[in-house]
């Protein structure tokens, strides 16, 4: 993979560059914050409880995974085609797999930043003397740091299919809606449409795949597989539509 | 160098490179020249491996552009038309990634940087921010992008465009030095452009090549005659002058144009430069000269005719 690394820094490098990044980044504190001490009366003062809820055992982080990814990948590939910079980058001499790897694991370690900011709130429990259950924090971290590699991945297809950044950011949030609540629309199904259908969009569920393992804190490798191979499929995708870019002109 | 071999390239209905053919030796600078929409760019685009052709083969110092892109991508330089650089980055930041891009050390591309921004007179702004440089200098950026990897092959896409005339005039002696060294494919729709820095000119003309050779090549074959203008001072009638000037050695032809007052207008024609001929037999007459000039095919002439599709038949000859 001649040329991703160069292509991956350069990606991260121009999201801090940008203001955007920083004005998510300092978004997504303040409402995890604010959700953080929402939850934490609730849950009875039980620190593991509340950070996990933040980290994705609640509808906050859902929202945020569906609508914080495509809003960092819709420009890498529909605004430098505008700008001439994909050209650049097409005619170096590095793969189109490379380049678009790079930029999802651009967007994934970003993302994956943006979630370990609630490391800040557990090493305050720490300091406070409500020591967490780091393992467990870890766990759900690299859960939902997965999950943003594939809405990532579904984003950069977004962002290669249509010309302008709003647009794929659109199509992006659509797709990761669709791909989470497919599994609702199959158990609302299951009756009229027979098992089949139902069965095979259970398959894709993503929500079930994280709780089952991340959220309860037990890693386990059929569920990581899941995001992997999920996230190579759409990776896969977006290579073969840049691919096609070329030939369309 | 570089060998195009019967290349089509189409959008959907429309053909924008139409069976286009030409060689380009090591060291040979090239000019591509034809109105906007001709395929210059598309041509370089195939060429440089960011499109496929529909049709025929590209072969880059041995390698194809289709099976071996990469190996063709990696022996080329290549400035597109529209300057594509990362405004957010400094400019030594842009020059780094690019060495990155191409494999370089960092200590290589530290080096490197240093040097190609030298030659590109930018030596003093690695730390400036891209956007906020002048068209000129993000120009020049772009050719130090280029250049880094210190390629044998440059594609420069409309390296002077939009510069003012004193940015293009830099732009165009830096060229020339690179040229030296290299193999350079370069395009403009600005003819001067041409003259000045390529020796060989292929013009293309909606998608096909319409003339391919050197520039006195061109204008010999396919400038049409040359003649001499004269302008004179006579009361006489322009057919008496006409039919006089025709009796003189060497001329084959003499044709009165217009009449202005006292001044007509003539238009000679015959073996080479009649001018000291015409001036002799003037000032015998007692006629006042007003104009003797030798109006030569020019590469200038050539261009607007193809451009203009004046006579397209006689261009398709020569191609």
């Amino acid at each position: 993979m001649k040329g991703m690394l160069a292509i991956y820094r350069r990606e991260l490098a121009g999201l801090f560059l940008a203001p955007l990044a920083w004005i998510l980044l300092v978004c997504v504190l303040l409402y995890q914050a604010h959700f953080f001490l929402y939850v934490l009366p609730l849950k009875g003062g039980e620190v593991n409880g509340a950070l996990v809820f933040v980290l994705g055992g609640g509808v906050p982080f859902w929202l945020l995974s569906i609508f914080l990814p495509p809003l960092l990948t819709m420009r890498m590939i529909s605004e430098e085609s505008r700008s001439g910079l994909l050209e650049f980058l097409l005619t170096a001499p590095v793969s189109d797999a490379a380049v678009v790897l790079g930029k999802a694991l651009a967007a994934t370690t970003f993302l994956a930043l943006v979630w370990a900011s609630t490391f800040l709130f557990a090493a305050l429990c720490q300091a406070l003397g409500a020591a967490p259950d780091w393992g467990w924090l870890l766990a759900v971290w690299l859960g939902a740091t997965l999950v943003s590699a594939l809405f990532s991945a579904l984003g950069l297809i977004a962002s290669a299919l249509f010309a302008t950044p709003l647009l794929a950011a659109f199509m992006a949030i659509l797709a990761n809606i669709t791909l989470f609540g497919l599994p609702f629309l199959a158990r609302s199904w299951r009756g009229p449409t027979g098992e089949r259908l139902a069965d095979l969009l259970e398959r894709v569920d993503v929500l079930a795949h994280f709780q089952g393992s991340f959220l309860s804190g037990a890693l386990d490798s059929a569920h990581v597989l899941f995001f992997l191979a999920w996230t190579a499929a759409a990776l896969f995708l977006a290579v073969r539509v840049v691919e096609s870019r070329r030939w369309l002109g | 160098m570089i060998e195009v071999q019967h290349l089509t390239r189409r959008f959907g209905a429309r053909t924008a490179v139409d069976d286009v053919s030409f060689r380009l030796q090591r060291g040979e600078v090239v000019g591509f020249l034809g109105p906007n929409g001709a395929g210059k760019t598309t041509t370089m685009r195939v060429l440089t491996g960011f499109l496929p052709p529909s049709a025929g083969r590209v072969v880059v110092d041995g390698f194809d552009v289709l099976t071996h892109s990469l190996d063709v991508r990696a022996r080329l330089g290549y400035l597109a038309e529209s300057v594509p650089l990362y405004r957010e980055h400094r400019v030594q930041e842009m020059l780094w990634f690019q060495g990155r891009l191409r494999g370089l050390t960092r200590r290589e591309s530290r080096t490197r940087a240093g040097a190609v921004l030298e030659r590109v007179g930018l030596a003093d702004r690695a730390r400036s921010l891209i956007g906020r440089l002048s068209k000129g200098q993000r120009q020049r950026v772009g050719l130090a992008v280029a250049l880094l990897p210190d390629p044998e092959v440059l594609v420069l896409d409309e390296p002077t465009s939009g510069l003012d005339p004193l940015q293009r005039i830099e732009v165009r002696r830096l060229i020339q030095e690179l040229a030296r060294e290299r193999t350079v494919l370069l395009s403009s729709h600005i003819l001067p452009e041409i003259e000045a820095t390529c020796p060989r000119v292929i013009i293309l003309q909606r998608g096909r090549i319409a003339a391919d050779g050197t520039q006195t090549e061109l204008v010999e074959r396919l400038g049409g005659e040359s003649f001499v203008r004269l302008e004179l001072e006579t009361a006489e009638a322009p057919e008496a002058v006409a039919a006089e000037l025709a009796r003189l050695p060497g001329v084959q032809a003499a044709e009165a144009r217009e009449r202005a007052g006292a001044f007509l207008c003539l238009e000679v024609r015959g073996a080479g430069d009649l001018r000291e001929a015409l001036g002799r037999h003037a000032a015998q007459r007692g006629w006042a000269v007003r104009e003797l000039s030798w109006q030569r095919p020019t590469l200038e002439k050539l261009f607007a005719r193809i451009a203009l599709e004046l006579e397209p038949a006689r261009a398709e000859g020569a191609a």
